[in-house]
């Protein structure tokens, strides 16, 4: 990551014509090619930019960035401030976060929380078509199989009703019932599932973690 | 059994009697099905799960007595399908045959001895406006709980007050109150605790408009509307203390055009997700709604409206905010808050008769 802050003036001549006046702006030159010309100020989006992949010829005051598509950024440097280099190496991604798989680990601490009778078996319990979040036995031995969802929406009862399917064909376990659990529900996988005899649970993830909730209660 | 009618009488009974049958199946399989039972011409269509029960009468061709359950959803799916006209049902040797031009469908019955006696309330019969109790019903029943870990909670209700009848339900995160000034039904100091399905049910019934006959039991509460009984059982327990949760006094006072801002917060609403609230930001130059969701976007809308009190910024949830504007009667209502934390007060201004009380969410 190449970082120049540079009095500059910007053109770019492709899908349409832009310049920007000669100003104090940051310019990054990134390790795969993209160039982008940041103002002080806004989050995210450079006032210009070429995705890469691009040609990029310096010149003595004059940069010259090229797509492939002919379109082209010049970049007229009156003066450079600043230019460091940077080896960001590989980035990891961006890493969404793991709430449904919170919930799950916590739900399978304390399946209560889900019904009064419920025991865990296993997390991750295998069927054919993939893993059920959690296989429990309530107070009658019966099994259940749990879907959690961060949305329950009607995909995850389509889901949920994939598993009970291959689960009933095995003898050891049938009759097997299924519950929804979700931080909320839509009314449509409540309908769904409600006609699939499937129960539904919502539960609060900050009050299953130990935080407390910003929905205050009357009492 | 034998009787002739037409089709969309015998559909609309099947409808009305069984949206008291569970989806859920139970532990009573006979409960999967309708009860049908032919005295006369007089056909009683009925469908419980033991906790609500509705019964459907219509008038028919009669042309023998008897009774027969057949399945709830198959039966109604099935006369609602046939052609417009006359259906023929007749149930013999555990078969209901069910014809209507050239179709004709023949179901498997449930056998009707195992389907439960399910007795009616038997208090004093006292009479209400149905549009007005109706009324009362769409204002409060939203605010009852549908989590049944806490069953009291999903009751609403109904208290003898020295002015007439209060309704009132809470999830805990919001409370409606209604009163029905001059309408005596119960015993003074009397309470009952309704459940809130049997309302929502009840409500639809009543959309008709009419009178509603009502009777109390000491385990039971039945409403005769237009040849339609709905009983349920009521619900044991103490129904929260609620006088003490309301604030005695406001120190600030929002009034606005109530339509302006139903509208307004249901376009605010759109960037309130993943359970984020709306702020609403209130000043003597009026309301400004707020509703951000990171990596989502915010929106902002600005509202006149008189404001009394400091400048303050509550945030609530958006459904339950919505829903409390929406019940509220009238073309002004106004917002009592004392911070940003305690419940605040939804009422109509010039109206005492409604009050929703909703407690904030924390922001920081």
């Amino acid at each position: 990551m190449r970082l120049v802050i540079a009095r500059c003036q910007v053109d770019y001549d492709g899908r349409l014509t832009a310049h920007l006046p000669m100003a104090l702006r940051l310019i990054m030159v990134k390790a795969d090619g993209c160039v982008a010309v940041h103002a002080d100020g806004g989050a995210y989006k450079p006032l210009n930019w070429m995705n890469a992949p691009n040609r990029l010829v310096e010149e003595s005051g004059r940069w010259t960035v090229t797509s492939p598509k002919g379109e082209q950024l010049v970049i007229t440097i009156a003066e450079i401030i600043s230019d460091t280099g940077h080896d960001l190496g590989v980035d990891p991604g961006l890493q969404k976060d793991g709430v449904e798989a919170h919930l799950q680990e916590l739900l399978a601490a304390t399946p209560t929380t889900i019904a009064d009778d419920l025991t865990l078996v296993r997390r991750e319990f295998p069927t054919d078509i993939g893993p059920v979040d959690l296989l429990c036995r309530d107070g009658d031995g019966r099994a259940v199989a749990i879907e959690i969802k961060r949305r329950g929406e009607i995909d995850g009862v389509e889901q949920l009703t994939r598993y009970l399917e291959f689960l009933n064909r095995d003898a050891a376990l049938r009759p097997v019932r299924g519950v929804f659990v979700a931080q909320e529900i839509k009314p449509q996988a409540k309908v769904l599932a409600g006609q699939r005899d499937i129960d539904w649970v919502v539960v609060d993830y900050d009050e299953l973690r130990g935080m407390p909730s910003n929905e205050l209660r009357l009492f | 059994m034998k009787f002739r009618c037409e089709r969309e009488q015998l559909v609309e009974a099947l409808g009305t009697a069984g949206r008291a049958v569970s989806s859920r199946g139970g532990s009573l399989p006979v409960l999967a099905g309708l009860r049908l039972e032919l005295a006369g011409n007089q056909l009683t269509v009925t469908g419980s799960d033991l906790d609500l029960t509705i019964s459907a009468q219509i008038e028919v061709a009669g042309d023998a007595d008897g009774v027969a359950v057949i399945p709830s959803k198959l039966v109604a799916d099935v006369v609602r399908a046939m052609e417009p006209g006359a259906v023929q049902v007749t149930v013999a040797e555990g078969d209901a045959e069910i014809a209507a031009g050239r179709s004709d469908f023949t179901l498997r019955t449930i056998p009707a001895e195992e389907f439960p006696q399910i007795a009616g309330a038997e208090g004093d019969a006292v009479t209400l406006d149905a549009e007005q109790f109706a009324d009362a019903l769409k204002q409060v029943v939203p605010a009852a709980s549908s989590d049944d870990s806490r069953p009291i909670l999903t009751g609403v209700l109904l208290a003898a007050e020295p002015a007439g009848l209060r309704l009132v339900a809470t999830d805990s995160y919001r409370l409606a109150v209604r009163d029905l000034p001059g309408t005596t039904v119960l015993d003074e100091g009397q309470q009952v605790l309704v459940p809130s399905r049997a309302l929502s049910e009840l409500a639809r019934l009543l959309s008709a408009g009419g009178a509603v006959t009502l009777r109390l039991g000491e385990r039971e509460a039945s409403f005769d509307v237009d040849g339609v009984v709905l009983t349920t059982r009521l619900i044991e327990g103490d129904f929260p203390n609620y006088r003490g949760l309301i604030p005695e006094s406001h120190p600030n006072s929002l009034t606005i055009n109530r339509s302006e801002l139903l509208d307004a917060v249901r376009r605010v609403r759109l960037l309130a997700q993943e359970s984020t609230p709306v702020r609403l930001s209130m000043s003597p130059d009026g309301l400004e709604l707020i509703a951000m969701t990171q990596d989502v976007g915010q929106a902002h809308e600005a509202l006149d409206a008189a404001y009394d009190g400091d400048e303050l910024t509550v945030a609530f949830n958006p459904d339950y905010l919505l829903n409390g504007i929406d019940v509220s009667a009238g073309d002004e209502i106004r917002l009592e808050t004392v911070d940003a934390l305690k419940p605040a007060v939804l009422r109509t201004v010039g109206d005492d008769d409604f009050l929703y009380l909703l407690m904030p969410v924390r922001v920081s």
